[in-house]
């Protein structure tokens, strides 16, 4: 399982980041940082990530 | 007793987040959507939507939940007995979740053709298309969501009017967030008018203002406000124009039913009162799960998040609003149209600045508790 972030949607809101701080992050300007893009989740963040992709007000964020 | 038996009427936000909340709290018996169709996200619609994103962002799928989804329209509850009505028939429940949301208030009641509301991917999707080959737009309703279509109508080429006999935002904001994004929208050439509306023509092409001005319009837009979609309670005595009224567990006053979203009104210094806003849904989702499930709730159920762009300018707010008089406090910034600000309140403002929500939560602590 991946997630897949649509970056120019990403509005910083940062709840995902509550949701899943191993997978997503924001930087110092709030732009969201990616720590598994292109890459497949460990099996123990995809519940964390499938939450972040929930948490998501603008749907930026989707599972892959 | 833990209900096995859990049905959630309505498929968006509220509804959605219900069904998840359930199953992350480790819920295994039967969960039942009740919904003709997909969900609908509906924040991207007047941000994204119109302005060109792609729309599949906006539905909510419902075949990735872990639940029954029943493809039907609810059309009566008997909660003496727990039984909800459907089109496609009855059923029973332990608990039940109203989450049916609220359809757009509309100007005219006959539903004429060429009152365009903005509520459903439908409705984005047509205004869209209509956006692009309209010289005149006039958007009745100067809140957050007629500002945002005014916005994207302003983006597509359009000159924009908006009528509302209120000062634009001032009441959802207080005057120095809704000063800020006013003198925004004039700068970038929407025109604001301080007026009652009627709509005129069969289909409508034009607006008739206070003083008897006729504003002629390729496309008239109307954002005032929305209704709750209740009216499939009202034999149940729960057609309340003003919501159905939830506690702070977000519980009606049915044995085992609750309610969540749009439809619902949880408790507020002033009474019930609706909070029709995303973050608010999404709260009371989670609430109405914990619930049902007798574990305390981790929310309130009115979650004081609110979020705009209008003429560019985007606004996050965390806390009470509206706030009176300026700001208390500049936090970071130049000029008020970049800035973070906060009341004490606390409520805490990022105006202009891309700042994450988690950090305008944190900040409001801080302030709560100087």
């Amino acid at each position: 399982m991946r997630i897949i972030a649509d970056y120019p949607r990403c509005e910083g809101h940062g709840l995902c980041v509550d949701q899943a701080p191993d997978v997503l992050d924001l930087d110092d300007d709030s732009e969201l940082v990616h720590h598994y893009e292109d890459r497949d989740l460990p099996a123990e963040l995809e519940e964390p990530a499938r939450r972040a992709v929930d948490s998501c007000p603008v749907a930026a964020l989707r599972l892959g | 007793m833990t209900p096995r038996d859990v049905v959630v009427v309505g498929g968006s936000t509220a509804g959605t987040t219900t069904v998840r909340e359930l199953r992350r709290l480790g819920f295994d018996g039967r969960v039942v959507l009740v919904d003709p169709v997909d969900g609908t996200h509906r924040p991207p619609l007047s941000k994204g939507v119109l302005s060109g994103d792609d729309p599949t962002t906006a539905r909510i799928a419902h075949d990735d939940l872990d639940a029954e989804v029943l493809r039907a329209t609810a059309t009566g509850l008997d909660p003496g007995r727990r039984r909800l009505r459907t089109d496609a028939g009855t059923l029973g429940y332990d608990a039940l979740v109203v989450a049916t949301g609220s359809h757009a208030r509309r100007l005219v009641a006959d539903a004429r053709a060429g009152e365009h509301v903005l509520r459903t991917l439908e409705d984005a999707l047509r205004l869209r298309e209509r956006l692009a080959s309209s010289e005149h737009v006039v958007v009745v309703g100067a809140g957050f969501l007629g500002l945002e279509a005014a916005s994207a109508a302003v983006r597509a080429g359009a000159r924009v009017t908006v009528v509302d006999p209120e000062p634009p935002l001032l009441r959802l904001l207080g005057a120095h967030l809704a000063d800020v994004l006013v003198e925004r929208c004039v700068e970038s050439g929407i025109a604001l008018v301080r007026s009652g509306a009627r709509l005129l023509g069969d289909p409508v092409d034009a607006v008739l203002l206070d003083d008897a001005t006729r504003l002629p319009a390729d496309l008239v837009v109307t954002c005032v406000g929305d209704v709750p979609a209740t009216q499939w309670l009202a034999t149940a005595g729960g057609d309340a124009p003003g919501g159905l009224p939830i506690d702070a567990a977000a519980r009606t006053a049915w044995d085992g039913v609750l309610a969540a979203g749009d439809a619902a009104a949880p408790p507020g210094p002033g009474g019930h009162r609706r909070t029709p806003y995303w973050a608010s849904a999404a709260a009371q989702g989670r609430v109405a799960a914990a619930t049902i499930l007798g574990v305390p709730p981790e929310h309130d159920v009115v979650d004081p998040y609110h979020w705009t762009e209008v003429a560019g300018t985007s606004l996050k707010v965390v806390g009470p609003l509206p706030v009176d008089g300026p700001p208390d406090h500049v936090v970071e910034g130049d000029g008020p149209a970049r800035q973070v600000v906060a009341w004490s309140g606390p409520t805490v403002a990022a105006v202009g600045l891309r700042r994450p929500l988690p950090r305008l939560r944190r900040l409001a602590a801080d302030l709560a508790s100087l």
